[in-house]
């Protein structure tokens, strides 16, 4: 009866406490994490760096965009022999930006967090921590939204880099802001991964080498697994006609490249479908029988993925020439195709699955760290049944 | 949760850990009264960290309860928490805050007002003698200040029980000295302190109450004269005969109150006795009266003054003879 009434006066403390643990924690990692001028040098070299990235793709595709479309069409801005060559430019300058981008993601957010719970039992500060009145989730939280700021300030530093863009066309603004949800999805999946290995093993090294372990099997293995998996579908002898057997696409939700390139694909100048792209990344895309798309990739492949698109003898990635109708693809008219499509419903994108699915397992991730905090409780044991009352315990033990 | 100034602060019963299969902890019945310094003494393995950690909600005990101020500490830890500062016996600083930023990190952790914060911060830098260090990386900071700020960093809530696992391990003796004396200031301030040590002189003038503690087991707990009194019983004389000590041996072995009775060294015609006797002061003089009737010459006849350490020995090397 008196639990009862109590209960949501006590839940209502927990959650203030919940949010104090959490404030707590991160006023004094980032006191300790924004002392000095090591993250100004380190937030003022990632914009040099994306700067010069963009400055260097710039040099890179200007002659060559010149030359391959010397007179821009004055209806659109897009000629079907090629882009206008100042979107050629945005394009590529977008594509080297999100790939770089991405891969600096990748590597640096885990770094954070990989030893933000480990480091404090190495050090030997968590039995500190855990003896204070903080709710453990607090914690958790606390640590992850500390280690999380430095790498979401780096992503935003690189956004004005990223509106670059703007300026020659070739994505739009819709481009980058998908390309920012990628890039902050990507940060807090991998932060979250990170964090998560932290709390489970003892040692930061060994959290370390998990997490990156799981990072480049999302990025790489996954995407390989999918392909081998495929074609060993395909190839398997009851398949007499040889249809394509292609392998759940879910292997995919959690890779972050495939939702880059999908993005970068499918900008404005080179508005590929989602399946276009993922026949492409299936290898259904053989020869001249592949969705569309013009010049100006940037030539640039990310980590992974050259297999899947041969550069070919002009060296531009993902889609080649204009060909017939891909399977699956939205074509106004059959035969061959011109390079330019309609823009495509963001329904059938592939970056809202990655999103989504990234979003679900950092969630469910974070709530297993947490609980891997409590005190008091072995790790990988499930929580105790909560006692029917506070008197009742297990008197067990024998008389000797 | 109303408390009365008389109930214990910690209360065990029947207190279990096991860590696969291996028994830390034997059943412990512990009760430690408010204001008392109560010192758990034993060797290393003995069960005195198992213990604290329980009592500082780190560890689940197997079986049996402990109550702090009438808290159970596997049923409300949170409440218990806010209770207690905790030391344990290995830990760790943050190298890369303040002194006075690492106090405010934890007076927060035990959300302490803002208003508040700053005044206690300085009156714990004076308490631990680091008032000076204020601004000091933690990092710059010796072991012993380090061991101090620790300290400091257990009060910032201003806890009824301070649970102190080795405060002193691994000082150099000035270091010990200073500790001692923070503990003595604690006391005055009326807290309840539970501390431990494997070094017994180091608790000896400072604990009001003491427990011995071997194989996870609680051998002896009480007010340090009761303990020292029921050993009293079977008091250690050291006898020194200028005299044959053969047969003053022999002339003791007569006494029925004489136990054992063992020459421990002879050095220029100094013969020296160590002798078991159960009996009253009186009795002692009786003794050495006959002894000095009897023709012995007697140069020095002493008892050998039981602290700690002695008492320490004779409780587990008694535990250990009725075990084998």
């Amino acid at each position: 009866m008196t639990t009862a009434t109590i209960a949501p006066r006590r839940r209502a403390s927990r959650l203030r406490l919940f949010g104090a643990s959490v404030a707590t924690i991160m006023v004094k990692e980032l006191r300790s994490r924004f002392r000095g001028r090591r993250a100004f040098v380190v937030i003022t070299a990632y914009v040099a760096v994306l700067a010069l990235i963009a400055y260097g793709a710039y040099v890179g595709v200007a002659p060559t965009a010149q030359l391959q479309n010397p007179f821009p069409d004055e209806l659109g801005g897009v000629s079907l022999a090629g882009a206008n060559p100042s979107a050629t430019i945005g394009q590529a300058i977008f594509t080297l930006l999100s790939v770089v981008q991405l891969l600096l993601v990748c590597f640096i957010a885990p770094a954070f967090t990989a030893g933000a719970i480990s480091l404090e039992r190495e050090k030997q500060t968590l039995d500190l921590l855990v003896t204070t009145p903080m709710r453990p989730g607090g914690i958790v939280i606390g640590k992850l939204f500390s280690s999380l700021a430095f790498v979401v300030l780096l992503i935003l530093a690189g956004i004005p880099v990223s509106a670059l863009v703007l300026m020659y066309g070739g994505a739009s603004l819709a481009d980058i802001l998908q390309q920012q949800v990628v890039l902050f999805v990507s940060a807090i999946g991998f932060g979250v991964i990170g964090l998560f290995f932290s709390a489970l093993v003892k040692r930061t090294q060994t959290a370390t080498v998990l997490t990156y372990s799981t990072m480049l099997f999302l990025v790489l293995g996954s995407f390989l697994v999918f392909r081998f998996w495929t074609q060993a579908a395909t190839a398997a002898p009851d398949n007499t006609f040889g249809t394509v057997r292609t392998a759940p696409e879910a292997l995919l939700y959690l890779n972050p490249a495939v939702a880059m390139i999908e993005i970068v694909a499918s900008t404005e100048i080179q508005p590929g479908d989602y399946s276009e792209i993922m026949s492409q990344i299936r290898g259904v895309c053989t020869g001249d029988l592949c969705f569309p798309t013009d010049g100006g990739g940037g030539g640039v492949a990310p980590p992974g993925l050259k297999e899947v698109a041969p550069a070919e003898d002009t060296g531009i990635f993902l889609g080649v020439v204009a060909g017939d109708c891909p399977p699956n693809a939205r074509c106004a008219f059959p035969g061959p195709q011109p390079a330019v499509f309609e823009p495509q419903p963001a329904a059938n994108h592939f970056w809202p699955r990655y999103a989504a699915t990234f979003g679900v397992v950092s969630l469910l991730l974070t709530l297993a760290s947490m609980s891997l905090v409590v005190p008091a409780r072995g790790r990988f044991r499930l929580p105790p049944i909560r006692r029917a009352g506070p008197g009742a315990s297990t008197g067990t033990e024998a008389d000797r | 949760m109303t408390q009365d100034a008389t109930a214990p602060v910690i209360e065990t019963r029947g207190l279990v850990k096991r860590y696969d299969g291996e028994l830390a902890v034997a059943g412990i019945d512990l009760v430690v009264g408010a204001g008392e310094i109560y010192g758990l003494v034993g060797p290393n393995g003995a069960g005195k960290t198992t213990t604290m950690r329980i009592l500082a909600t780190l560890l689940a005990p197997t079986a049996g309860e402990a109550t702090v101020c009438g808290i159970d500490v596997t049923a409300d830890p949170t409440e218990v928490r806010r209770r207690i500062g905790y030391m344990p016996d290995f830990y760790g600083v943050y190298d890369d805050l303040r002194v006075w930023e690492y106090l405010d990190f934890f007076a927060r952790c035990y959300s302490v007002p803002a208003a508040r914060r700053a005044g206690m911060i300085g009156e714990l830098l004076e308490i631990v003698g680091l008032a000076d260090k204020r601004e000091a990386y933690v990092e710059a900071l010796s072991r012993g200040m380090r061991q101090r700020l620790c300290l400091a960093h257990t009060l910032v809530h201003d806890p009824q029980l301070l649970i102190l696992d080795e405060p002193a391990s691994g000082l150099d003796p000035r270091a010990r000295v200073e500790t001692r004396e923070i503990l003595r200031e604690l006391r005055g301030m009326g807290k309840t302190i539970l501390v431990s040590s494997h070094i017994l002189p180091e608790l000896a003038e400072l604990c009001t109450s003491v427990g011995i503690i071997d194989h996870g087991r609680l051998l002896r707990s009480g007010r340090i004269e009761e303990i020292e009194r029921s050993l009293r019983a079977t008091a250690l004389l050291r006898i020194d005969v200028v005299s044959d000590p053969a047969a003053a041996i022999d002339w003791l072995g007569t006494d029925e109150r004489v136990g054992d009775v063992l020459e421990i060294s002879s050095e220029r015609g100094v013969a020296r006795l160590e002798v078991h006797f159960d009996g009253t002061p009186d009795e002692e003089a009786a003794l050495l009266h006959g002894m000095i009737e009897a023709g012995h010459r007697v140069s020095s006849f002493t008892q050998a003054t039981s602290d700690l350490e002695e008492i320490f020995l004779k409780v587990t090397g008694h535990d250990e003879e009725t075990a084998a």
